[in-house]
């Protein structure tokens, strides 16, 4: 077992304590900022998600928002379902008599979280096959999923009769689940979506950790020699945009339980390059850093949104440019550099522990 | 027959401002490999340059077009100095740090001068349209078009024709040596992105008439515009030129055979092919890396 690997489950077990019951004391158990902090936890397990791709694979994916849209829409086209008897009232307004043929299975839960999970998995994997057996990296793999993300917001909001079109999908009833009514002001809730994070988390800290994860790092460090050392680039590429769209999705199907609604705006580009900025500011080499600085960003953007009611997106984008420039690594990086520092004191630099961090 | 050659016109106009906005991207991009995700906000600021010098100043559009090069040139230049420079060697943050500029100049003109929607009015010398048969153009979009071809003609001019355009190719194809032979590449760096900037702002000072001016225009074009670039090809100018006609006719016969949104993912959808099979584009310029 490395030492890195015992400072993230470190890092783990202490970020799942807080979560779990340092933050509800701090809130007070107060049913709306607990319902705050859980929007927050459902974004930093997308976050997570992009630091998958992105910090370990190299790859950056400005669609992340598509996956998280379709987990999103999964999750309210149930509990649209549910809260209309027969048509969902969007639908009559836009002249569709009957439940068109993919509405249908969303009727049951079982099905919603399976597709809430593997709808985005597959569109993820099909897009990444089409990419990555071409062998493209770098920048154009940031633009095929940026086109692909414009592409498919503007087909959902030009299918109004089937998605609710520019308003999303509104009025919403509560999940069930297993007989337990689910209330997203409640503590049961947030410990859901605690949970859910914590489990994302920890399948990501082993994955980064095991073989799979070390082939990923050595392809985002050169490709080519890992194509000589005998492994399928575009298989391990594949898997990895697959589990990253399936976390998105899992994010997705949270977000909407706590907002209580679905919109197109999940899917804009802003939205996504927001899910960069957060996975940026907290460090991408780590899945709880990402996690980490997807949390810090949005508090901040509530704290700020309170105190500078105008000036609040201004002072976001001074900070994100700042972290760009001087922190490029996070602060995941800042951490791991001046722990690496109080190391260097005690005993001669050990030249194997620096980690280089290539520039992609 | 009528529906379809003022679809083709339409599409022509749409060229002319994607090429106006794509060239100073393709240069920027070309250049120095930044991805200049800001792009769409010096674009913004051209337009709200335009309003501003027509409002308190009485300034027409075309005798503005100077004043806002030079304004958005000298917002490019600062940015280039402050932020850019420093992000060379990290080609894909240049996206992130770009993006968080957008951000600020957005915001910033929404504080300073609101978030509702600003009008400019369009030269009177050229209002009106011309009429060849059943064709209807207007005369404000030729003279668009006309002005794009003659922005295209001048950068080439310059890039090919002057001793900075060829200091810049030095560059372009070796950094190092060209420093050695005396270069300033970070001098040619800063004001190639000054140019691109006020490119974007000419662009800017143009589309008022056509567009609504609001503080977010940019985020939308600044996609496009790049999609462009990618698919002319890094860096070369020819390439821009004809996918942006490309692109702008595509979208334009896709919109009468289907309907404006289907189309539009349609020539979405065929860019992403076109990048697959084809990634350095349509043009790739030769050079030596």
């Amino acid at each position: 077992m490395s030492s890195k690997f015992q400072y993230d489950l470190v890092a783990l077990v202490i970020f799942a304590l807080v979560v779990a019951f340092g933050v509800p004391a701090v809130m007070n158990y107060d049913g709306f900022e607990l319902n705050t902090f859980a929007r927050y936890l459902a974004l930093a397990i997308v976050s997570m998600a992009l630091s998958l791709s992105w910090g370990t694979a190299g790859l950056l994916n400005l669609g992340q928002a598509a996956t998280f849209g379709m987990g999103s829409y999964a999750m309210a086209m149930h509990l649209k379902l549910r809260a209309s008897d027969g048509l969902p009232d969007f639908m009559a307004w836009n002249n569709v008599e009957t439940l068109p043929w993919v509405w249908v299975p969303f009727e049951s839960l079982t099905f919603t979280l399976l597709a809430g999970l593997l709808v985005p998995a597959f569109i993820g994997g099909l897009i990444a096959i089409f990419m990555f057996r071409a062998r493209i990296a770098g920048v154009f793999v940031a633009i095929i999923t940026l086109a692909f993300l414009v592409a498919f917001q503007l087909l959902f909001i030009n299918q109004q009769g089937h998605t609710g079109g520019q308003n999303g999908l509104t009025g919403l009833a509560q999940m069930s689940l297993f007989g337990w009514i689910v209330d997203p002001y409640s503590m049961g809730f947030y410990n859901l979506v605690a949970g859910c994070l914590v489990v994302a988390l920890a399948f990501g800290v082993y994955l980064t950790h095991s073989k799979f994860g070390l082939i990923l790092r050595a392809i985002r460090e050169d490709a080519d020699r890992a194509r000589f050392f005998g492994y399928n680039v575009a298989n391990y590429q594949t898997l990895v945009f697959c589990i990253s769209a399936a976390l998105a999705g899992w994010a997705g199907m949270l977000y909407t339980l706590v907002l209580e609604f679905a919109s197109p705006t999940y899917m804009s580009v802003s939205f996504s390059l927001a899910i960069v900025i957060w996975c940026a500011v907290g460090g991408r080499e780590s899945v709880i850093a990402a996690a980490f600085g997807a949390i810090v960003v949005n508090m901040l953007e509530g704290r700020l949104s309170d105190v500078f009611v105008e000036g609040w997106h201004l002072i976001l984008g001074v900070i994100f440019v700042l972290v760009v420039m001087f922190m490029p690594r996070g602060i995941y990086g800042l951490l791991s550099e001046s722990l690496q520092k109080l190391r260097g004191i005690g005993r001669p630099r050990d030249h194997r522990d620096a980690e280089t961090f290539p520039n992609t | 027959m009528d529906v379809i050659a003022n679809q083709l016109f339409a599409g022509l106009s749409m060229a002319s401002i994607l090429l106006m906005i794509a060239l100073g991207l393709a240069i920027i991009y070309g250049a120095m490999g930044v991805i200049n995700l800001a792009h769409g906000e010096f674009v913004m600021l051209g337009a709200y340059a335009t309003w501003a010098l027509q409002t308190y100043a009485g300034i027409g559009i075309l005798p503005a077009l100077p004043f806002v090069f030079i304004s958005v040139a000298a917002v490019g230049w600062i940015v280039e100095k402050v932020v850019v420079q420093n992000l060379y060697h990290r080609p894909l943050d240049t996206i992130l740090a770009t993006w968080g500029i957008g951000i600020i100049l957005q915001q910033a003109v929404r504080l300073g001068v609101g978030a509702e929607s600003r009008f400019v009015k369009g030269p009177d010398l050229l209002s009106g349209n011309t009429e060849i048969g059943p064709l209807i153009m207007s005369n404000y979009r030729l003279f668009v078009i006309v002005f794009s071809m003659a922005v295209l003609a001048a950068t080439w001019m310059l890039m090919t024709r002057t001793e900075f355009g060829m200091k810049l190719r030095a560059v372009i194809q070796n950094r190092a040596i060209s420093e050695c032979y005396g270069i300033e590449a970070k001098r040619i760096y800063s004001v190639t992105f000054a140019y691109g900037a006020g490119l974007a702002g000419l662009a800017g000072a143009l589309i008022t008439p056509l567009f609504s001016t609001i503080p977010t225009m940019g985020t939308g074009l600044v996609v496009d515009a790049f999609l462009v670039v990618i698919v002319g090809g890094l860096g070369s100018l020819i390439g821009s030129a004809a996918a942006s006609v490309l692109i702008g006719e595509a979208t334009a016969i896709f919109s009468i055979v289907i309907n404006d949104t289907l189309g539009r993912i349609a020539v979405l959808a065929g860019i992403i092919l076109l990048i697959r099979f084809r990634p350095r584009g349509l043009f790739p310029t030769e050079t030596r890396r």
